[in-house]
């Protein structure tokens, strides 16, 4: 299926086109992503997604299969395994920037194709889930873009904090791959409320849980609420529908009784 | 097929099995009453390391008043809220709704404190809830909240619980005497709801006086139609007036599309089925 | 021994099966236990089409309780084996082979790729968690007209092509009728439509399973299928297996519909594994593997184009199809549509017929026989394109097909396909059922709410239909190139005690035959009721047979029973003779008993079974047994018909269709047990409503099936049907002895165009001239907004659904 997203950033386009050929940088974007090695235009992780009830683990690999500095457009196509054999989700991400008003506007067209039970076992809303998805993706991107004063320290990548439950544009639950520690005790979630309010700087605990490989990236943390305000996310109307994508889990999910 | 294997803890009170979830981990999961999640670990769309099962935590069920909130242990089956006469009296509205989940043995056997934390935007029983302006209270590591239903339900599938959270209660102010109708469309007898409608007036002398509106599958969260609720306040109920309320259902509103129903298709039932169910409910 | 004082044949005697049955109190293949028994588990490929790069099975082998995890390089490393196909329709046709794990490549999402064989069922499903396969896509063929479009990517590259095979018939060519273009040229109205026959999921209540036992003198096999008989001489000669070495147990099987019809890859397997490891093994299937595997049903394209004169006479009718064979070829997926091509022209005399039919290749599950198997596509397409003529023409739909029938005094007619329908009365049937419906009474409420606008409108739907079943006359199968033949055996022990054991070459699946050929045998041996036992599904002990499907069993199978039981009669007399000390001739046989003619002196059945198995007083030559066997060949296929009059409601404002009637006469000649009948015809009414309203597959744009559960592909259930009002007319057979007519598919071939025509013909003023099925609320909501033909497609912003394709253009817009 075929999705759309675009994002603004007030960044200049040849700083914001470092950030997009980057893998460390654009990979971890992906909700519940976890980067394991990058070498040069190709990386390999996991992403894990959790929606509801459901959770699965994708493991495999991606590559930068263009780069064009002219035109600034990079495509980026990544596919994976479920590793308890449910199917397999692969996307083709094209993202394309142009230079707007002294920022940078970005489009980001993306063909995902998921396999297997999420996609058997139920369809519909998986423009909801899909869209949803590369809400996050194109939000994260947007927040890593921007010039980098914004991020704030972050814990350890070890410690993973209990997601965000923010308003209705949060993601479905995504969670970083764990890194087995035991759970630490987690403040109760803000409601919207707080969500809106939130300041810059805040306690590890509170930060949506998306991180890359280990080392310094505090810097590269991702931090929605940051920038929540000043990216302008907007979802194009998705084209065609099959079915796919973790929104498959939604039907599936939606395949149960009570 | 069979799930892969988990450990499975049997608390028998609610700090302890906070204290088992806590635990358990990331990859934990609650079991209520099932209907939801052992179909998900028969097909083996997860593998949680340990399943909570809440079933002997006897403080969790159970009906009863707490001055003008009726309070409805989460662990409650549906079968139980079917029947009880608290709910008949103070909360028809939730009645009506149970009645349409699934069937006998599904009602037998989940709970409405799983359907509201399992939070499937086609589940019947969160809107009522949202319409009853309830409260969830919900327990965790740091001792209870309770959350405004209005702040409950974030997305699909997902609420203000977090991972180590329990649900407990589901407090309802009392709706005595407030009449009340569920409009469920599907299509097929026991499927989900395609859209549905949970309505619930106070009338006098024909006249409604308060009125809750709130839908079913018409966007990733139950969504109250604040558009038609005003719209009724104060009006004789007759079919113009509800089809001129029925008209706003639809407002604000961001359906999903699935086989059964695209986005123009959804408004346009939300709208007809809403006036139906305000027909049945202000008895016009 | 009991006389039988009224005849058995025609009561309406409840199943004898049912108890069991219903209780649970018999052994389902998957309840079969062996010492030693090994389970199997198959991987299946998520993809739809994909090249098989590499399978790593290293880590599975190692899992708990694994004792094998085998491949094709393993099982067949000589790619050698191919399931077999038994109906190459023309000698042209174009087949790949279809291994019984995928080789090299994978061409449908749910094709087996390794198996894995463990101690346990859980443990095997474990271990494929733990197998590695490395897939490299190839594209994905889902729409039959893209897939023998130009330059199409092919499903199989060897084939150089999609298309499988094109079968014509043609009135003119076989000299059974006029030129259909002519008469389409020179009539005065002509239509076209195109329908979509949608995929079909089968949905029997039990999954398939098979257990191979390798470790006695013969390997035994039990599966639930309907075809014990044919899988038995199939695998023999599939895998080479010696056919006297081999048993094929059929236990009781809990609903087939066509969807049991078939030698599958996972019993091949499992008779490559138990030899192999020389342990028994099992492998069974869940809901949503079934769904995935097991073979669908239907899915055509139809484009029909008919011709009349004003006046309301069929000149000419015109048939093309694409039917979407799958993947592969099925043991008889090829001939389903070919099952149809008799019977487009249904009840009518059309002077002039031309039938095609294309078979295409998609990478997507394979189709095959589906209760009905090509004629309930056949009967919806005329049906359907009926009522549009009568549309056309202003006339009254029942009016138009009573001008263009056969009439009763016309019987025995022979049709522009050259099938000579022996009997029927389908103005009987039709009086009948339009009194039982209150015909003019609908019509007259119609015509009211269309006058008020009501938001409820009713719509009236008619479907006229005849079938050809008791598959079938030998020689026909012969000249339609299909790899078997028809006939039907059935064997009579005469037990000393005088009980009776018959032994029947059809194979019940749910259709209550122990029943029926009970009731049979007690009147046609004087024999209880109780005293017959029915025998099936063993190879060992019901040894020959064709098995059970094309409503065959009782105009075949019933038949061979009697004539077994005329030569059990024939061996009987002589002895009573003997016995009774006078002439044959001086004898007469009734009631179970043999008098001597005008006299009180009789001797029973039963005595002279004893006195048979004693021997001591046997007349000269005589063999000491009255055991006897016949193999039937019907001379004809059975014609049975109906009229079916459904009335729907339509709440315009939703679109949700209320079936506030459905009323059907059916003609199935003489009806053995009248409780069965109307069984096997509520039953066939619900899967056809079910196909109107309810059912259909869908795949996304990687091939993936997403109605994969029932959650999704919609079953209706009782509550969601009306109360079927059913009646009979019996005009007899006149090609078999028992005068009956098949009737186990009759009810889904002709209900699915009854209720579609009742709805749209309720929205007809909205300017609805057709929806596609099945027929949603958003459907009929779409098509009474746009009021627009071919309205209602898929999810508006949706691509493929209904057309278990996918279409880029989507329903109209």
């Amino acid at each position: 299926m075929r999705l759309d997203h675009e994002f603004t950033v007030p960044a200049p386009i040849g700083e914001v086109w470092q950030a997009v050929v980057d893998p460390e940088r654009v990979a971890p974007c992906m909700p519940g992503a976890t980067l394991t090695k990058v070498e040069g235009d190709r990386f390999s992780g996991t992403v894990k997604v959790k929606l509801g009830p459901i959770s699965l683990l994708y493991k495999g690999n991606g590559e930068f299969l263009e780069k064009d500095e002219k035109a600034h457009k990079v495509t980026i196509k990544a596919s994976g395994k479920d590793s308890r054999g449910a199917g397999t989700a692969a996307a083709t991400v094209t993202l394309t920037l142009t230079e707007a008003d002294g920022g940078t506007h970005g489009t980001v067209a993306t063909d995902l194709a998921i396999t297997g039970k999420p996609a058997q076992f139920g369809r519909g809303l998986i423009s909801e889930v899909g869209g949803k998805i590369l809400d996050t993706f194109a939000g994260c991107l947007s927040g890593k873009l921007a010039p980098a004063e914004a991020a704030a320290p972050v814990a350890e990548p070890a410690a993973e904090p209990v997601p965000d439950r923010a308003g209705p544009a949060a993601e479905p639950t995504a969670t970083a791959e764990p890194v087995a520690k035991p759970q630490p005790a987690v403040k109760p979630a803000p409601t919207t409320a707080e969500i809106n309010t939130e300041p810059k700087a805040k306690p590890a605990a509170d930060r949506p849980a998306l991180h890359s490989v280990p080392a310094p990236p505090e810097t590269e943390a991702i931090d929605l609420l940051d920038y929540a305000g000043q990216s302008v996310l907007k979802r194009l109307a998705p084209v065609l529908i099959a079915v796919a994508a973790v929104a498959g889990l939604v039907a599936i999910v939606r395949a149960l009784r009570k | 097929m069979i799930p892969a294997p988990f450990d499975y803890v049997r608390p028998s009170t609610v700090d302890e099995a906070v204290q088992a979830l806590a635990a358990a981990g990331e990859d934990a999961k609650v079991l209520a009453g099932g209907q939801s999640l052992l179909p998900v670990l028969r097909m083996r769309l997860a593998a949680p390391t340990t399943l909570v099962d809440l079933g002997r935590v006897a403080e969790l069920r159970g009906v009863r008043e707490d001055g003008d909130t009726l309070v409805i242990g989460a662990m409650t089956t549906h079968y139980d809220v079917q029947r009880d006469a608290l709910v008949a009296e103070h909360a028809a509205l939730l009645k009506g709704a149970t009645d349409t989940v699934a069937d006998p043995q599904i009602r037998h056997r989940g709970t409405l404190g799983g359907a509201i934390a399992h939070a499937d935007p086609a589940g019947d029983l969160l809107a009522p809830v949202l319409a009853l302006d309830a409260s969830l209270v919900v327990a965790g590591p740091s001792g209870r909240r309770t959350v405004p239903a209005a702040d409950f339900f974030r997305d699909l599938f997902t609420t203000a619980l977090a991972p180590d959270e329990l649900l407990v209660e589901i407090r309802i102010p009392k709706h005595t005497g407030w009449r009340a109708h569920y409009e469920k469309f599907n299509r097929v007898t026991q499927a989900w709801s395609m859209v549905a409608v949970a309505v619930t007036v106070r009338t006098e002398a024909g006249v409604i006086e308060e009125a809750r509106v709130a839908l079913t599958n018409m966007g990733s969260t139950p969504v109250r139609a604040s558009g038609v609720e005003s719209a009724l306040v104060g009006v004789q109920a007759s079919a113009d007036s509800i089809a001129a309320a029925a008209s706003h259902a639809a407002e604000g509103t961001n359906p999903p599309v699935d086989g059964n129903a695209d986005v123009e298709y959804r408004r346009h039932l939300a709208k007809v089925l809403t006036g139906r169910a305000i027909a049945a409910a202000a008895g016009a | 021994m009991t006389a039988t004082i009224e005849p058995e044949v025609g009561k309406s005697r409840r199943r004898k099966e049912d108890e069991r049955l219903i209780t649970g109190r018999t052994r389902w293949t998957d309840n079969i236990t062996l010492p030693g028994l090994l389970h199997m588990a198959i991987l299946r490929s998520p993809f739809a089409h994909a090249k098989i790069v590499s399978i790593d099975t290293s880590a599975a082998k190692s899992a708990s309780g694994v004792i094998a995890v085998y491949t094709a390089q393993d099982l067949d490393p000589d790619g050698a084996i191919g399931m077999p196909c038994a109906w190459p329709i023309t000698p042209e046709m174009k087949a790949p082979r279809r291994p019984v794990l995928a080789a090299g490549t994978v061409n449908f999402a749910g094709e087996g790729v390794a198996v894995v064989v463990a101690r346990s069922s859980a443990e095997a499903h474990d271990a494929l968690e733990e197998i590695d396969v490395e897939y490299d896509e190839l594209p994905v063929i889902l729409d039959l007209e893209a897939a023998i479009a130009d330059g199409a990517p092919l499903v199989h590259e060897d084939l150089g092509t999609n298309t499988s095979a094109v079968w014509k018939f043609d009135s003119a060519e076989a000299g059974t009728g006029g030129n259909v273009e002519d008469a389409i040229s020179s009539s005065e109205v002509v239509l076209k439509r195109r329908f979509r026959q949608q995929r079909l999921v089968p949905a029997f209540m039990e999954p398939r399973a098979c257990v191979v036992d390798p470790t006695s003198t013969q390997i035994t096999m039990w599966s639930a299928t309907q075809v014990p008989h044919i899988l038995r001489v199939m695998s023999a000669l599939t895998l080479g297996i010696p056919e006297h070495k081999l048993r094929v147990i059929a236990p009781d099987v809990g609903g087939g519909f066509g969807g049991k019809i078939g030698v599958l890859p996972e019993e091949m397997m499992s008779l490559l594994v138990a030899q192999k490891l020389g342990k028994p093994v099992k492998w069974n299937e869940t809901r949503s593997e079934t769904m995935l595997a097991a073979h669908h049903g239907r899915d055509q394209i139809q484009d029909i184009t008919i011709s009349a004169t004003r006046d309301g006479r069929v000149t000419g009718l015109k048939v093309e199809l694409l039917a979407n064979l799958g993947a592969y070829n099925g043991l008889v997926g090829p001939g389903v549509p070919i099952l149809g091509a008799f019977m487009f022209n249904a009840i009518y005399k059309i002077p002039a017929y031309h039938f095609a039919c294309t078979n295409v290749y998609t990478t997507t599950t394979l189709t095959d026989a589906y209760r009905g198997a090509g004629r309930p596509e056949a009967t919806f397409a005329i049906e359907r394109i009926m009522d549009e003529l009568a549309v056309e023409l202003g006339v009254d739909p029942l009016e138009l097909r009573e001008k263009n029938w056969i009439k009763h005094e016309e019987f025995p007619f022979t049709t522009v396909c050259g099938l000579t329908y022996d009997s029927g009365n389908y103005e009987a049937a039709t009086e009948k059922a339009k009194q039982l419906f209150d015909y003019d009474g609908l019509r007259a409420e119609q015509e009211k709410r269309r006058a008020s606008k009501d938001k409820v409108q009713l719509g009236i739907g008619i479907s006229t239909f005849t079938e050809m079943c008791g598959l079938a006359p030998s020689r026909v199968l012969g000249s339609l190139d299909m790899g078997a033949g028809g006939w039907e055996y059935a064997s009579i022990r005469m037990l000393p005690t005088g009980k009776v054991e018959v032994t029947t070459g059809a194979s019940a699946h749910g259709q209550g035959h122990e029943t029926a050929w009970s009731q049979i045998v007690a009147d046609q041996l004087g024999v209880a009721f109780e005293d017959v036992e029915i025998l099936h599904g063993d190879t060992q002990s019901s040894h020959k047979g064709l098995d059970t499907y094309g409503s065959r069993s009782l105009v075949v199978g019933g038949i061979a029973i009697v004539k077994a039981a005329e030569k059990v009669v024939a061996k009987a007399k002589p002895i009573a003779a003997h016995l009774l000390e006078c002439a044959e001739d001086d004898l007469e046989f009734a009631g179970g008993k043999f008098t001597v003619k005008g006299t009180g002196t009789s001797t029973t059945m039963g005595d002279v079974a004893l006195a048979t198995f004693f021997a001591h007083n046997l007349p000269d030559g005589v063999e000491p047994s009255l055991d006897s066997d016949a193999t039937f060949d019907p001379e004809n296929f059975s014609f049975p018909h109906g009229t079916h009059l459904c009335a729907a409601e339509v709440d315009t404002e939703t679109g949700r269709i209320k079936l506030r009637s459905y009323v059907c006469v059916d003609d199935v000649g003489v009806a053995v047990n009248p409780l069965i009948v109307e069984g096997q015809v509520h039953g066939g009414l619900a899967q056809g409503i079910a196909q109107a309203l309810f059912e259909g597959t869908e795949h996304d744009e990687s091939g993936t099936l997403t109605t994969g559960t029932f959650a999704d592909y919609l079953l209706p259930s009782a509550a969601d049907l009306p109360s079927f009002t059913t009646d009979r007319t019996e005009t007899p057979s006149t090609t078999n002895p028992l005068g009956a007519k098949g009737v186990g598919e009759a009810g889904t071939i002709a209900s699915t165009p009854a209720v579609v025509n009742a709805v749209i013909d309720a929205v007809r003023p909205f300017g609805v001239n057709d929806i596609e099925m099945p027929l949603t609320p958003m459907r009929v909501w779409h098509a009474i907004q746009h009021g627009t033909t071919d309205a209602g497609g898929p999810g508006r912003d949706e691509a493929g659904g209904g057309l278990g394709s996918i279409d880029a253009t989507g329903g109209a817009q």
